[in-house]
């Protein structure tokens, strides 16, 4: 049984968990393939920290009934929660102990994404999120269902708003576009069915629920990809038995985990009729992945560009360095171009080499310079770094061989600023 | 090396990494080619699927009426020609009497594509399977001997100037673009795999941009003209910057985002309408007031219209055929293209047909006003509106 250098357990663990903690990749190396890839995946207790305070939708209602001063506080207010459960979300980050299920969580955000800017409540964005947590290493086919009855979903794709004889097409659109299918699969006619069969679904946003109303319903049957269909249960029904779910899903894995080129059609078939025979089970896709050759292979090595939530969270959770205020983790995270609980649009943050643009690039070398600047904490942090020689400190930061020239002179805080600065830390 | 081969070594990206030095000793040089290229674009995506008929608006056709019963404009300023447009983008009024007003009606492409996504590519890329990396400007201002070809302000999305090839750079802000460059590394590195030369490409694009602006803007006076104070306006501000102080390059970019006017559209689009035409009305000022209004050409776009029948929600789901505002002082002005026909079986499952495909535009720009082969040779006819 081949078994796992240091330089594999980096590996495994700088693309699955949130950054690369030494303690980790200590515990992973010598080891098996499956046997690390199954310790990494072990079900942790991932309680998250107490939730910021939030107004009752009823009382923003209130307020905003009375006049437009009353509207534009009430968008203030929300406006400042959000920004709240933005640094919450982040401290978890930061924290967890099970970032590997963090990780997935924030996966599962970028493919059922919802954002503060439309939902503008952020109760139900929490609710919405906890969903994600709760189920992202669980079973698709439940999370899809959840996800279709989910609140701010509805909400944020106007589901609510798809109504008897007004058919709204924008939940239906992403249902297919983005959540299952992928492009190419359905025609307009697909998606004009669909909405049908889902009118009368809706949010309580007082309460937090999904609520179905009868009287809304059309009511009849239509065809939906040569099925005939009279509910939205029934359109997700068909969609999980269409092999192309399991296949787009096996898609954004390879793209998530291995490199953003697109992957050989097999290696997808391979994962998306295993996913799919395994009823969806999450986990079952996730180890075929990372026991996968591809995985592993040097081809795909360091090809990955870390997304800003890898950069700076992972950074702060591999290095000893002082970490800022939260608030200023979210003004960082946005001008690096993923800013939780608000992406860009329904697709998500595009991620790979967009991650990397003449914006991001100046913000994240500012951010890496600062984090690693002279201060009176350094002799503390340099005393918390692991006990290890240079040599061993490279391997451990950086995917390949620096790409500029390495400080000459001695001392281990200049080296591993060094490598934070050399270019090469940015992939993974 | 002389000049021109200096250039063109430039413009391979993986090998720029010595270029920012280089640069500054040929700061002259690059000037000049700078001036040669004083035909300047500046491109306005209206991000969301803007709804054309609620911006040129064939305000005599009953049938628009009876389709739009929560949300047709009804005051709408006549142009001509039975169309009209929408009142809150009177500031630009003056600009149709002028002659320095053109639309384009009905444009678009076969088999619209009803993804924002998938429909800006095509857009952007002018490609109609939406997949090339490369924007169609990049493409059209290939081997065009700039080092810089031009700069996207708001938000990060090159669009038209994507690609390896395309040396444009997009900011937030100028200011703050200089401030944060100094801690960017100057160096060239050997790069080994593609991820790394695309950050080499990145770097280098940047220093590039970084001493221009630096160069350009480090004497420059405060505008004249009052921009409104909105995240759009400030762009166009910037950018104006920019070209008043001699940065003359071949396209500029800011966007305006919020036309996914699903559910009750009326206030909304109004409200981006005064937006669009309060910030290219000063923009405008500026250019007359500079005497570079000649020299700028101002063309809108977005990824699709909206369907012709309002829907349940006082707004518009996503639709095909739309139209293009073309603003310049040396264009035609004018209605161009057939107006819309709203008769049931003129439209394709209840969206507009397109009578003009959007390459001819980028064909003209190219061709008639870049003076540069169109990307897609003889396919696309210009349209003169230049």
């Amino acid at each position: 049984m081949q078994r796992l250098n240091f330089s594999d357990a980096r590996h495994l663990v700088a693309r699955t968990a949130l950054g690369q903690e030494w303690s980790i990749v200590e515990q992973l190396q010598n080891r098996t393939r499956a046997d690390a890839v199954n310790i990494l995946l072990k079900t942790t207790a991932n309680p998250t920290p107490a939730l910021p305070p939030m107004t009752p939708w009823n009382k923003i209602m209130g307020m905003s009934n009375h006049s437009n001063t009353g509207k534009r506080n009430a968008r203030m207010q929300m406006g400042r929660e959000s920004v709240r459960m933005k640094q919450w979300w982040l401290q978890h980050l930061l924290t967890t102990k099970a970032p590997v299920q963090e990780r997935m969580t924030l996966f599962w955000h970028n493919h059922f994404t919802s954002s503060f800017e439309k939902v503008e409540q952020p109760k139900i964005m929490f609710v919405q999120n906890q969903l994600l947590r709760d189920n992202a290493l669980g079973n698709f086919a439940v999370m899809l269902r959840k996800i279709a009855r989910d609140p701010a979903m509805l909400v944020y794709l106007d589901g609510s708003l798809n109504k008897k004889g007004k058919p709204n097409e924008n939940f239906a659109r992403e249902l297919l576009e983005l959540f299952t299918l992928g492009r190419g699969h359905y025609t307009e006619k697909d998606i004009k069915a669909a909405a049908i069969a889902f009118t009368g679904w809706g949010a309580d946003r007082a309460k937090g629920v999904f609520t179905y109303d009868s009287s809304e319903n059309e009511g009849k049957k239509v065809k939906f990809l040569n099925q005939w269909v009279e509910s939205g249960d029934q359109v997700i029904d068909v969609l999980l038995k269409h092999p192309r779910t399991a296949d787009h899903i096996a898609e954004k894995f390879w793209h998530e985990f291995i490199s953003y080129h697109a992957p050989p059609a097999g290696t997808i078939r391979r994962w998306g009729h295993n996913f799919r025979a395994s009823g969806y089970q999450i986990s079952v896709l996730l180890k075929e992945v990372l026991n996968s050759n591809e995985f592993w292979d040097n081809r795909y090595r360091s090809g990955l560009i870390k997304s800003p939530v890898d950069l700076v969270i992972g950074t702060l959770r591999t290095l000893p360095y002082l970490r800022p205020p939260t608030e200023e983790l979210v003004r960082i995270t946005q001008l690096l171009g993923q800013d939780l609980f608000d992406p860009p649009n329904v697709k998500g943050w595009a991620g790979g080499k967009s991650w990397i643009d003449t914006q991001t690039l100046l913000v994240r070398t500012s951010f890496l310079n600062q984090t690693t600047r002279h201060s009176k904490a350094d002799a503390h942090i340099e005393r918390s770094l692991p006990n290890t020689d240079g040599e061993k400190v490279v391997e451990w930061l950086l995917p390949r061989q620096p790409a500029l020239s390495l400080p000459t002179t001695p001392g281990k805080l200049r080296l591993v600023k060094a490598l934070v600065l050399d270019p090469a830390y940015q992939l993974k | 090396m002389n000049r021109r081969e200096f250039m063109q070594y430039a413009s391979l990206a993986p090998l720029v990494g010595s270029v920012p030095n280089v640069f500054a000793n040929n700061q002259n040089n690059a000037n000049q080619a700078l001036q040669s290229q004083d035909r300047i674009v500046l491109m306005v995506e209206l991000k969301g699927g803007n709804d054309g008929l609620n911006t040129l608006i064939p305000f005599e056709d009953e049938l628009y009426y009876k389709l739009r019963p929560n949300i047709a404009v009804n005051n709408s300023i006549p142009l001509k020609s039975d169309m009209g447009m929408n009142p809150y983008l009177k500031a630009l009024l003056p600009l149709w009497k002028e002659g320095d007003m053109a639309w384009v009606q009905g444009v678009g492409y076969p088999n619209a594509s009803r993804s924002h996504f998938h429909s800006a590519d095509i857009w952007e890329s002018g490609n109609l399977d939406g997949r090339d990396e490369q924007g169609w400007v990049s493409r059209a201002l290939k081997n065009n001997q700039l080092n810089l070809n031009g700069i996207v302000l708001g938000d990060n999305n090159l669009g038209p100037m994507a690609g390896e090839q395309g040396r444009s750079v997009a900011m937030k802000n100028s200011d703050e673009f200089l401030r944060q460059t100094k801690y960017l590394n100057k160096e060239s590195f050997d790069t080994g795999n593609d991820a790394l030369s695309h950050m080499l490409n990145v770097q280098n694009q940047i220093n590039l941009a970084a001493n221009l602006l630096e160069d350009k803007l480090k004497n420059a006076r405060p505008s004249p003209i009052r921009f409104p104070n909105s995240s759009f306006g400030r762009q166009l501000s910037q950018i104006e910057r920019m070209i008043t102080n001699g940065m003359q390059l071949p396209v500029y970019k800011v966007s305006l985002d919020g036309f996914d006017t699903h559910a009750n559209q009326r206030d909304v689009h109004n409200n981006l309408m005064n937006h669009l035409g309060q910030g290219l009305a000063s923009f405008v000022q500026s250019m007359k007031h500079h005497k570079l209004w000649n020299n700028v050409l101002i063309v809108t776009y977005s990824e699709f219209g909206r369907r012709v029948q309002e829907n349940g929600s006082a707004g518009t789901d996503h639709g095909s055929g739309s139209v293009n505002m073309v603003l310049g002082g040396a264009i035609t002005g004018g209605l161009y293209g057939d107006n819309p026909n709203l008769n049931e079986d003129a439209l394709i499952n209840g969206d507009l047909a397109h009578s003009t495909d959007f390459r001819e535009i980028y064909a003209t720009i190219a061709q008639r006003w870049w003076k540069r082969p169109s990307p897609w040779g003889n396919q696309h006819r210009p349209v003169m509106f230049v």
